[in-house]
């Protein structure tokens, strides 16, 4: 029909034209229709620092590597927001948080439909099936067979009712291993909900479901490829594998899934965001690249130089090349990154980084007056500022307790006016001399045990040299890695230098590392006991965040500051560098299945 | 000939079975199982790995199973993958760098060490020997890293020419120039300052021989007498250093692969070492050793063939 172009009929069906051409548009840069995604022939191509991944099998994984190329093929009930700090969590094979019941011990989760599992010949005709409630049981029952040799069971250890007794069952000698026995926590309610009821209430039960452990896996896969199913990964992820394409200390090759649901990329972001037009891909499809590339690296230079090549589209600055890149005093990125269009991301890491004393020997342990005032000396002598400034180019961030940066617990500021922070030497020769030892005199050398690692030994003579200024000898003990945990964890070491990365954001994980049933060989290394502080973890163990929690936290952290069962903390800052044409890009190592929402422009890469 | 191989072969079976009892016993110092799950190691994780590898048999079963040369055990860090597939996948990479090495190193070693030794005391001598020394000097380490940074980094960012990969590797004598040349020239560079000098010092010694004066006496050329009479007499310590590299060929060459991202065997068993992956480790060991006495056994037949007076002896 033809309108005179000024009718208001014309004008109408003229807007109505725009209307339509717009939103085909709009829905277009989305990503297209609800069906399978559109091909955008884009490859993005990351490092991994090591020799890549031990297993593909998520119960099997335990290593950050494990947990780089587990996250792009599986998934998990829930998942950390992609640009919100601090993090927080959102469901992913949920349609929605769960319910949770009032005592705070009985989770229901809804899933979402539509879920499918990727292509395989594991599969009936070779297509893949609906993830279902019953797989979610499955995967988790992964985790108690001991056939499989998982490490991960301690995830969920003492944490759902009747799972810990359905294991011992299970396993029991003569008995074959039955998945379809009932466990009393874990109830199947229909084919899309799963009804979890807790021991007790534990707040980080949500942490752990975000976990790349506890992903889901079709049992057909799991049972047909049985170690092979290492190899050989069958998930719901954004990205498929296939064994050939791995190639071990090499490569892995990733392809986009053309069974991925209709997921979008988040429409909730920072303020930062917006200056990095991160915002920009909202409501975009997932994933957004057809072919994700990651290549292996033992040594830091092949990695360092093809990402100055453009062979890479991000790396993390080695330490050797700090200087090349960053201005040391400003921490900004040189002006020659800058005008390449490189990008710079500092990302501090959930890390706790200490030199702890073993509370049970009897020259440094004990919760004596003097004993304290010995640890308290040590604590005083030592100048981690001074170490931060040598070793760590000045990266790393120094604070008072054992709570990290951007944890609730975290001293304002880092600083407690509790602490016994170096260097104060008149106070420690002071404490030193109260404590029976003036200056050092009658103190029998501490032997300091602490790992091989780059520079370990320069390390150990730094301190040696700065307790020697209060008159204390330190005598280093230089041991492989596993030897030095069995030292440990014989609670044969008087002293040692060691690390904790958190395995999720709450300040719970760190401070359960000072709770006496913890003691060695568990995750409490100082073997601290302390009654009121074992009550107040009891407590905050099934406390929602909360300011009521946060307090609790601050008067653990003030136990732990005044009994001093280590000297510390540092928590490291991975420096990232981004390529001009990696989009989106906003690296974190508190999970790893941020490949899904990066874009690459490949017009830009040479 | 065949007895003297048989009697070789004999007099090394009971060397090789103290070999690997040895190492066995050196890799059970420590226990395998706990350095393997590391910090948190149950009491039934570690039983359970131990029985995965008959680590909880008495040791003299060990040792059976050890010599039983079983390598389809599982990689303790690599679930799913067998100890043989990892041997077979990394062959290659490690020949495709160390076999072309051994062979121009060889050659070009041997070639200036003949011509040094023909201009004995020369300028064209001593020169060559002061290259040999500086190139001994420095570290290999120090060539791979300049030779990455300029042969590969440099040229492919500056020059826009991407003719060596900076890392990786593709199978196949396509990508060969690209993957292995330049490890390959590196290697050749560092191992060349050694192997000069040492096959130099062998055509001297044998120059002042009493067959060469006589050859001289008769009057043959000095050309006839260097490469007819001398450089084959002086077979024997060649064929000595050249069949004493052969075991660790098939290991290939760590800081090579390493730096050059090749998945080679011995960028395998670095990365088995760094994860205590015992099995790998232990099969590796009882296959470097294997290679080991068969190359002292090759070497002694190589002597007797072109040496008659060793199989006389």
């Amino acid at each position: 029909m033809n309108l005179p172009p000024s009718s208001p009929r014309a004008l109408a069906a003229r807007c109505a034209l725009a209307l339509v051409a717009a939103l085909a548009g709009l829905l277009g840069s989305c990503g297209g229709d609800a069906g399978a995604a559109q091909q955008t022939g884009k490859t993005f191509v990351y490092p991994i620092r090591s020799a890549g991944p031990g297993s593909l099998d998520p119960v099997r994984g335990s290593t950050t590597y494990d947990n780089q190329a587990v996250s792009l093929v599986y998934e998990t009930l829930l998942q950390y927001k992609y640009l919100k700090r601090p993090l927080e969590l959102e469901p992913l094979l949920c349609e929605a948080m769960p319910e949770v019941s009032e005592d705070g011990r009985v989770y229901t989760f809804r899933l979402k439909r539509g879920v499918l599992f990727h292509d395989d010949p594991c599969f009936e005709g070779g297509k893949g099936r609906e993830m279902t409630a019953e797989d979610i049981v499955y995967s988790w029952k992964r985790l108690a067979d001991k056939r499989i040799g998982t490490k991960n069971w301690w995830l969920v250890e003492n944490t759902i009712a009747g799972f810990d007794a359905w294991r011992e069952e299970q396993n029991a000698e003569g008995h074959e291993f039955d998945y379809a026995a009932p466990c009393e926590g874990l109830v199947v309610l229909d084919r899309y909900s799963l009804q979890v009821t807790l021991t007790e209430p534990v707040t980080r039960f949500l942490y752990v479901l975000a976990m790349f452990q506890l992903s889901v896996v079709p049992r057909e896969a799991a049972e047909l490829y049985d170690t092979g199913f290492s190899r050989h990964p069958v998930g719901t992820g954004p990205f498929t594998m296939r064994e050939e394409d791995w190639l071990t200390s090499r490569s892995l090759d990733f392809h986009r899934s053309p069974v991925y649901r209709d997921e979008r990329y988040p429409d909730e972001w920072m303020p930062e965001d917006e200056e990095h037009g991160r915002h920009l891909a909202a409501g975009q499809r997932l994933p957004i690249v057809d072919h994700v590339r990651v290549e292996c690296f033992v040594q830091d230079q092949p990695m360092w130089l093809m990402f100055r090549t453009g062979k890479l589209d991000y790396a993390q600055i080695p330490a050797e090349n700090y200087v090349d890149a960053i201005r040391k005093r400003t921490k900004t990125l040189k002006k020659s990154y800058r005008d390449e269009g490189i990008t710079y991301h500092p990302v501090p890491l959930l890390d706790f980084i200490f030199r702890g004393f073993n509370m049970d020997d009897p020259v440094v342990g004990g919760y004596t007056e003097d004993r304290k005032k010995l640890r308290q000396a040590i604590s005083l002598a030592i100048d981690l500022k001074e170490f931060n400034d040598t070793f760590y180019n000045s990266q790393n961030v120094v604070y008072d307790g054992p709570i990290p940066p951007k944890l609730a617990g975290h001293p304002p500021g880092g600083r407690s006016d509790k602490a016994y922070r170096g260097p104060q030497l008149e106070r420690a020769r002071k404490l030193l001399t109260e404590a029976g030892y003036p200056g050092g005199e009658g103190m029998p050398t501490i032997p300091y045990y602490t790992s091989l690692a780059a520079n370990s030994s320069e390390q150990a003579e730094m301190m040696q040299r700065q307790l020697g200024q209060i008159g204390l000898k330190m005598q280093p003990i230089l041991l492989e890695f596993p030897q030095l945990i069995q030292a440990i964890d014989k609670k044969k070491a008087m002293m040692f230098s060691f690390a904790w990365g958190s395995d999720y954001p709450d300040g719970e994980n760190n401070l359960a590392l000072f709770y006496g049933p913890n003691e060695s060989p568990g995750s409490n290394h100082f073997n601290y006991k302390n009654e009121d502080f074992d009550r107040l973890y009891e407590q905050i163990r099934s406390m929602p965040p909360s300011p009521e929690r946060d307090a609790i936290y601050t008067e653990m952290l003030e136990m732990l500051l005044e009994d001093v069962p280590y000297v510390g903390s540092m928590a490291r800052t991975r420096n990232y560098l981004g390529t001009p044409w990696l989009k989106n890009f906003k690296p974190t190592e508190d999970f790893w299945n941020w490949p899904k929402y990066l874009d690459v422009d490949e017009a830009l890469r040479p | 000939m065949w007895t003297y191989v048989a009697r070789k072969l004999l007099y090394n079976i009971p060397v090789y079975l103290g070999i690997i009892l040895f190492l066995m016993l050196a890799l059970r110092v420590n226990d395998p199982a706990y350095a393997f799950l590391g910090k948190n190691a149950k009491p039934e994780d570690l039983l359970a790995i131990r029985a995965q590898l008959g680590l909880d048999q008495p040791f003299f079963m060990q040792y059976l199973e050890v010599l039983s040369f079983d390598f389809s055990i599982e990689s303790w860090a690599n679930k799913g993958l067998k100890v043989s597939d990892m041997l077979r996948a990394s062959i290659v990479p490690s020949l495709s760098i160390t076999l072309p090495a051994l062979f121009l190193t060889s050659i070009i070693s041997v070639s200036i060490a003949i011509i040094s030794a023909y201009f004995r005391g020369r300028g064209v001598d001593r020169s060559l020997m002061v290259l040999a020394v500086v190139g001994m000097s420095v570290s290999f380490l120090v060539y791979i890293i300049f030779g990455q940074y300029w042969g590969a980094y440099l040229l492919t960012r500056e020059g826009g020419i991407d003719a060596f990969a900076i890392g990786g590797f593709e199978p196949g004598l396509t990508h060969w120039r690209y993957y292995c040349l330049l490890p390959v020239l590196i290697s050749v560079i560092v191992s060349m300052g050694y192997d000069t000098r040492f096959y130099r010092s062998v055509m001297v010694e044998e120059s002042s021989r009493d067959y060469i004066t006589t050859a001289v006496a008769k009057g043959a050329g000095k050309r006839k007498v260097m490469f007819v009479h001398m450089l084959k007499n002086a077979m024997i310590p060649i064929i000595t250093r050249i069949m004493t590299t052969l075991p660790f060929l098939i290991m290939g060459s760590l800081l090579l692969e390493v730096y050059f991202n090749i998945p080679g065997m011995g960028r395998v068993l670095y990365k088995a070492i760094q994860e205590q992956d015992f099995p790998v480790i232990q099969s590796f060991v009882v296959i470097f050793a294997a290679f080991f006495i068969l190359s002292n056994i090759l070497t002694d037949v190589l002597y007797a063939l072109v040496d008659p007076r060793v199989r006389l002896s």
